[in-house]
């Protein structure tokens, strides 16, 4: 049987300008879905995550997926290696960098 | 389930659970408060529980050293804070800590229980230099509850103050302050005694109402010459259930004398959770820098009255 698990890696957690999720380790994992959930977000208001990873949790780099959340969404990933986060930003209807509050949550299985 | 593959752990006679963390994290998770308030919001705000940081399965990988992995087998469990910290003498800040706990209960006629685990700790290796100064502390407590009270045994290991050593264990003892004062002033869910982790008023040397130090508490545990060097050390806490008191402490090669009839704080019993068994295990930031215990594993054992 395989082993799963579910990580809230940020809970509610406000970001006033970056996102940067924690560092999460994943190494035993085979596949990865990232759930993002926007909190009290205004009409217009975009958050744009890309998927990184990295080979020591320090250094990230862009896996290539990239999330535009307007609302609770998703994005499924396989060949991550040992580590995972998610980076970017929002901005509001004027185009303008704006804060976020998110709850990330990544499940794991492998 | 004898001494989990390794001559490490001595059990008592009846062990309860053996986690190695090479199948999963096998029932460790965050510590959260209870989401029981309007729009599922937590139930105590007296100190901000939600944004601790995460608890993970680790390999133990770094930039320079490659995987370490763990004492047996290649995954640790990985108790994580976020890069934030408040001063000594200050409540603990937003994810300024890392909880792991695991959910139990006592079973049969429990009259002794030790907690035993093998474990290490690092700052996250993100800058040049040494950061063993970074680590604010690491501990382990149980939340425990009979008939009559709830009760949090529990030992500190404060590593680091301002980032400079401290190096000095101490044990949860009796409070005799009042609720609101246990609660930085709001008098709220958390009765006197309960979450010593978090409350009770702090001192700028590491001291708490919520702790004594041990007369012999000094200790130089194994943090090694670099933030990617790994030592993993034993750890066993044995408690006397039916006198609700400590019984002993044993840490590497050293064993810490408690004073006779040390106890922590009786709290009154809270409702329906009547013979909780809840280890956690902790780690405290010091600076804005991440900081992680990794335990390669825990178990758990109980010796049963006659």
């Amino acid at each position: 049987m395989k082993t799963f698990a579910t990580t809230v890696v940020e809970l509610r957690q406000c970001f006033e300008q970056t996102v940067e999720t924690h560092p999460f380790e994943c190494g035993w994992a085979d596949e990865a879905i990232v759930f993002v959930e926007p909190h009290n977000a205004d009409p217009g208001d975009v958050v744009t995550l890309r998927v990184q990873l990295s080979p020591d949790g320090i250094r990230w780099l862009d896996e290539g997926t990239v999330l535009r959340v307007t609302e609770h969404a998703m994005a499924r990933l396989t060949h991550f290696g040992g580590f995972l986060r998610l980076a970017g930003g929002a901005t509001n209807a004027e185009g303008a960098a704006t804060r976020t509050t998110l709850t990330v949550r990544i499940a794991l299985k492998g | 389930m004898g001494n989990n593959g390794h001559g490490y752990f001595s059990p008592l006679p009846r062990v309860l659970v053996s986690d190695d963390f090479d199948r999963g994290m096998q029932g460790w998770l965050d510590l959260r408060p209870n989401f029981v308030g309007p729009d599922f919001r937590q139930h105590s705000d007296d100190v901000d529980l939600i944004h601790w940081g995460p608890t993970m399965l680790s390999s133990a990988t770094f930039a320079f050293g490659g995987t370490h992995g763990s004492a047996s087998g290649n995954y640790s469990l990985k108790i994580s804070s976020r890069a934030n910290a408040a001063p000594a003498d200050k409540p603990p800040a937003s994810g300024s800590m890392g909880l792991a706990i695991k959910r139990l209960s006592l079973p049969g006629k429990a009259k002794r229980l030790r907690i035993e685990a093998l474990f290490a700790y690092k700052a996250e290796q993100d800058r040049p230099g040494l950061g063993i100064n970074a680590i604010r502390a690491l501990g382990v407590f149980v939340d425990l509850q009979d008939a009559k009270h709830r009760w949090m045994p529990g030992v500190r290991y404060v590593n680091a103050i301002a980032g400079k050593p401290v190096r000095r264990w101490q044990f949860y003892s009796k409070s005799d302050v009042t609720d609101a004062e246990w609660s930085y002033g709001l008098d709220g869910w958390h009765k006197t005694g309960i979450d010593p982790q978090w409350f009770g008023e702090r001192a700028s040397d590491g001291s708490s109402v919520a702790t004594t130090w041990f007369d012999d508490g000094e200790q130089h545990l194994i943090y090694n010459e670099s933030d990617d060097k790994l030592n993993w050390m034993p750890l066993s806490l044995t408690l006397d259930i039916e006198r609700r008191a400590y019984e002993s402490f044993r840490v590497g090669q050293r064993t810490f004398a408690f004073p006779k009839d040390a106890q922590p704080t009786l709290a009154p019993a809270y409702s329906d959770i009547e013979a909780l068994l809840n280890p956690v295990f902790f780690v405290e930031a010091d600076t804005a820098r991440r900081v992680s215990l990794y335990l390669d594993s825990v178990q758990i054992s109980i010796e049963e009255a006659p």
